[in-house]
């Protein structure tokens, strides 16, 4: 998979495949974020219509916070492999930002696998949630929405993050044995300055000339 | 102590839960203190709605859960939250609710969770309080936002009310903000939601309906327990709710003072007018047992011998 | 090992992964699994207890975040995203300049004021201190402001999004510790309004002392006026939201919603396209799952807790101090000073709140205490919302100090010919300006509970 220079001086191999399977993963995982993304407008919508219904009309959505809270799986688990795979959780990086080279790949690559055992616990977990809600039954209290089909995005989320830490797990470990190669599809730590660079341009989207501030 | 049970609870300590807390002073007293059943507040060992889900595999042996917040777990249960059977007082929906638990439906339905009901909450009935125009005959309902859930809410619906989702902590901003005109709670509730606060009446004798909300254990803890255990787990359940229902009597204490104090309106409904407004359940209960006999529960059997029991 | 010994033994795992840098709601969910299979283990075996322990955990994020409560937060995010589109920033700048500019220090006074004023469409601190550095130094610089004090005040100004509502963590602060939402972010608006006029009062003697920081003069009063249409949108979606929670007309999502939607059609107005609402909204979705995630990762961890029993356990040692209870809460307000400067705000709070929480509710004497019986002068509900207000402006303190202050870092990278070393000197001054604040709000809390109390 890995071409290596026969000089042996150069470090510039592309894992090819890797990087094929991460930009094929992204995509799902983008779509993903999309999809809670359009829960969130719609949510929105949905609030708007129901007081605009409540104070205009006098027919609020019937179920309102039913439809809510079961629709609120879909942002609060959707995005949850995107998020990892830009660096979007939050963690402390005091230790982390002061090593570096071998050190810093070996701890990033033992977080990770950390967190990968607690997501596979948590999808078996979660799975035994979705089983019971599906093979027994339950519902909403109001307008008695099934339930199953929120608390199966817990599981289906969660295996997707799963993949993503498989992905970066592969990505510290090849850092691991060769920490002079470049660093492919992995979060790099990022000191304050990057840090603030990325908040700046979050804060403004990707084109700041036409955005607004007129 | 040789043996410990876990009770899930959710909420602060408060006259709904002072049957579980004599429960565990008896059966503490009875085994020298070798059984020891520890209640546990505030959700900490699992959110009301996952009650069910943390007996069923055994995560703590005791819960009380309500049959309303989660219909399809105990569709058997909910046959007691169908509005206007009839029941008189707490004394009697004790009686009604420990004979459903000995239905074998009701059993079977428990025992998909590995649970089977201990002894009941009783509910006094889900009357309105509200703000605003007061009420004067159940047409008056027609048009009004009202916060009412499950069967209460398809009842009111059936006079043209319309009900309107609130989450029970946020019903007095609701109800004083005009976002809905009433609520529908147990007196207690109305007092601890602060609902009495901001409304000016009461519909005193409407008594739609009420919750069922039994108190169950794990099935599996219950039958490992020793003979002298189980024995006094099962003799602590009448001055457990003989307990409940005197501190229950104390809600009322302060109940009605309250809503003098405050100038409330007790709306009284006339014995015709109510007698048409329960006719309206006519269709909700048969409603219900097409559902549930579609879901394979002997439900005319079940709403019968509550009826039959009601009557006696 | 009791139950106890094994909470103590993990919640001392928990801190070490946590300062090893593993990401806050992961290392909190792996502990709190690892500690319930423990606890189950111990008591019917680990063939058992594993098993019971991972349907445990596994109920908890779904249970935890699908909570009606907690969808308020994506529209709060939302709202924070569109503002910049919307372009409230120039023309709040704009009028509090023509206003405010005759003061000593005027410009800044203005930034002070506008900053607030975005404060009650934008619940996010550094995103505010981004979008003021450039639309507000600039104008300070071309005035003859120092680079310092400009600087400064933009980074500072920025920390007051988070207590004027809305405020995402407000929003958080209230469900964890069971609050009503619509109190918390009511009780905010007050203390934030304070924090600014002691800006203010710090800015003006500050320039009339130092002179780096002229007054702007010469504006009509025509020109003055027609300055204020411009701010007629943001004032629309100010009144939206504190009208919906003070008066109960909606709740906070309904609220949050309707404000959501007056930002967006503002900023299609604006000329925002369809591709920078897109991008608004995956940046909102990415901030969601975030905040969701460490809520149920921490919640599986506060599960693990509550069965072994160790609030209670911390609660008892707090109430059993020798000290007064003002001392026991200054310590507690300094440790969230000092854990602030190294980690992110929401974090700090989820993570500490569960085990903490319960401990200052009882060193004021418990949640019913009437406040004649407590030991702060305030009933329990009122030293709830107090102290959410205290830690959450102890955390926006630490976005102007160092090492890492956040919001120095935004405003210098925005404007890279100002080091950040010159933001953080700037700041002093409105350090000294927090502590302030920070001393006004211990000794008259009714500035916090004031509003709430009128609410109910
Ligand atoms: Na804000
Ligand atoms: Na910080």
């Amino acid at each position: 998979m890995n071409t290596i220079d026969p000089g042996g001086r150069s470090v510039s191999e592309r894992p090819v495949t890797y990087i094929r399977f991460d930009g094929w993963l992204a995509h799902v995982e983008n779509a993903f974020n999309l999809f809670a993304a359009g829960a969130i407008l719609a949510l929105m919508l949905l609030a708007v219509l129901q007081v605009v219904g409540r104070l205009g009309f006098n027919t609020p959505v019937p179920g309102f916070i039913d439809i809510t809270e079961q629709a609120m799986a879909i942002f609060a688990f959707a995005g949850i492999a995107y998020c990892q795979r830009v660096g979007g959780h939050i963690r402390m990086e005091i230790v982390l930002g002061r090593l570096s080279g071998r050190t810093l790949y070996i701890c990033e690559m033992l977080g990770v696998v950390l967190i990968a055992f607690t997501v596979a616990l948590l999808i078996w977990g979660s799975w035994y949630h979705f089983d019971r809600s599906w093979t027994i039954g339950d519902s909403t209290m109001d307008i008695r929405l099934p339930t199953w089909p929120s608390k199966l995005m817990v599981p289906v989320a969660l295996s997707l993050l799963f993949l993503r830490l498989c992905m970066q797990i592969y990505g510290y470990a090849r850092l691991v044995v060769n920490p002079s190669r470049e660093a492919y599809c992995v979060p790099m730590i990022e000191g304050v300055e990057e840090h603030a660079k990325h908040e700046i341009e979050e804060a403004f989207g990707d084109d700041v000339e036409e955005g607004g501030a007129r | 102590a040789d043996v410990t049970w876990n009770v899930s609870l959710w909420g602060k300590r408060r006259a709904f839960t002072e049957h579980v807390e004599k429960l565990a002073e008896e059966v503490s007293a009875k085994t020298d203190g070798k059984f020891e059943i520890k209640l546990q507040y505030g959700e900490a060992l699992s959110k009301s709605r996952e009650n069910l889900d943390g007996i069923s595999f055994g995560a703590f042996e005791m819960a009380q859960i309500c049959a309303s917040y989660h219909p399809d777990k105990n569709p058997s249960l909910t046959v007691l939250e169908l509005p206007f059977l009839g029941v008189k007082d707490l004394d009697q929906e004790i009686k009604v609710s420990m004979k459903l638990y000995e239905h074998p439906a009701v059993k079977e339905d428990l025992g998909r969770w590995n649970a089977q009901a201990l002894m009941p909450s009783p509910m006094p009935q889900y009357n309105f309080a509200g703000k605003g125009d007061v009420p004067s005959s159940i047409s008056d309902f027609d048009g009004m936002r009202v916060r009412a859930l499950g069967g209460i809410g398809q009842l009111m619906e059936s006079v043209g009310a319309v009900p309107t989702s609130v989450t029970a902590s946020e019903t007095y901003q609701a109800i004083d903000s005009g976002t809905v005109a009433a609520a529908s709670f147990a007196p207690h509730a109305h007092l601890s939601f602060k609902v009495v606060e901001v409304a000016n009446w009461w519909t005193k004798n409407l008594n739609p309906g009420t919750v069922q909300c039994p108190v169950i254990v794990n099935i599996d803890a219950y039958n490992a327990l020793p003979d002298d255990f189980k024995a006094a787990l099962d003799s602590s359940v009448e001055p457990a709710l003989a307990h409940y229902l005197e501190t229950y009597d104390k809600v009322y204490e302060k109940w009605w003072p309250e809503l003098e104090s405050r100038g409330v309106t007790q709306v009284e409904f006339s014995d015709a007018e109510l007698a048409a407004f329960a006719e309206k359940a006519g269709p909700i209960q048969a409603a219900w047992v097409e559902e549930q006999s579609a879901n394979g529960l002997p439900a005319q059997d079940i709403l019968d011998m509550v009826k039959s029991t009601l009557a006696e | 090992m009791t139950p106890f010994e094994v909470g103590l033994l993990m919640t001392g795992v928990l801190l070490v992964l946590v300062v090893l840098g593993v990401r806050v709601a992961f290392a909190a969910a792996f502990t709190g699994l690892v500690g319930l299979i423990v606890l189950f283990s111990l008591k019917m075996g680990f063939s058992k207890g594993f098993f019971v322990a991972l349907q445990m955990a596994g109920t908890i994020p779904h249970s935890k975040s699908v909570t009606y409560a907690l969808s308020v937060l994506p529209t709060f995010i939302l709202i924070g995203f569109l503002a910049f589109y919307a372009g409230f920033t120039k023309q709040l700048f704009e009028a509090a300049k023509r206003w405010l500019g005759w003061l000593p220090g005027g410009m800044a006074v203005g930034t002070v004021f506008s900053t607030a004023g975005f404060a009650a469409v934008s619940g996010a601190s550094v995103a505010t201190a981004a979008v003021f550095a450039r639309v507000a130094i600039p104008e300070m610089l071309a005035a003859g402001y120092s680079k310092r004090l400009s600087a400064a005040v933009v980074a500072a100004g920025g920390t007051l999004a988070s207590l004027i509502p809305p405020s995402a963590i407000l929003v958080i602060y209230a469900i964890l510790v069971e609050q009503s939402v619509g109190k918390l972010l009511i009780a905010g608006f007050l203390p934030g309004v304070f924090s600014a006029l002691i800006y203010v009062g710090i800015i003006v003697a500050v320039a009339a002392w130092r002179g780096d920081a002229p007054p702007v003069g010469g504006f009509t009063w025509k020109e003055r006026f027609e300055s204020v249409p411009g701010t007629l949108p943001i004032i629309a979606v100010v009144a939206i939201i504190f009208c919906s929670f003070f008066f109960g007309l909606a709740t906070p999502t309904e609220a949050g919603s309707l404000g959501a939607f007056v930002v967006l059609v503002v900023a299609f107005m604006k000329g925002m396209r369809t591709k920078q609402l897109g991008q608004a909204l995956h940046e909102t979705a990415k901030l969601t799952v975030m905040i969701f995630t460490l809520i149920w990762g921490v919640l599986v961890y506060v599960r693990f807790l509550g069965f072994a029993g160790l609030p209670d356990a911390f609660k008892d040692f707090i109430v059993a101090l020798d000290y007064s209870p003002w001392v026991v809460m200054v310590c507690i307000l300094l440790a969230y000073a000092v854990l602030g400067m190294f980690m992110d705000a929401i974090g700090m709070l989820i993570l500490t709140l569960p085990v903490v929480y319960p401990a200052v509710m009882a060193l004021n004497g418990g949640e019913g205490v009437s406040a004649a019986d407590s030991a702060f002068g305030m009933s329990g509900e009122a030293c709830s919302i107090w102290f959410g207000i205290l830690v959450v402006k102890m955390a926006e303190l630490c976005l102007i100090t160092p090492p890492i202050g956040l919001n120095c870092f935004v405003v210098s990278g925005v404007r890279p010919d100002i080091p950040v070393q010159e933001v953080f000197r700037g700041c002093v001054p409105f350090f000294v300006a927090d502590v302030l604040t920070i001393a006004g709000l211990l000794a008259f809390p009714s500035i916090i509970t004031i509003l709430p109390e009128l609410m109910a």
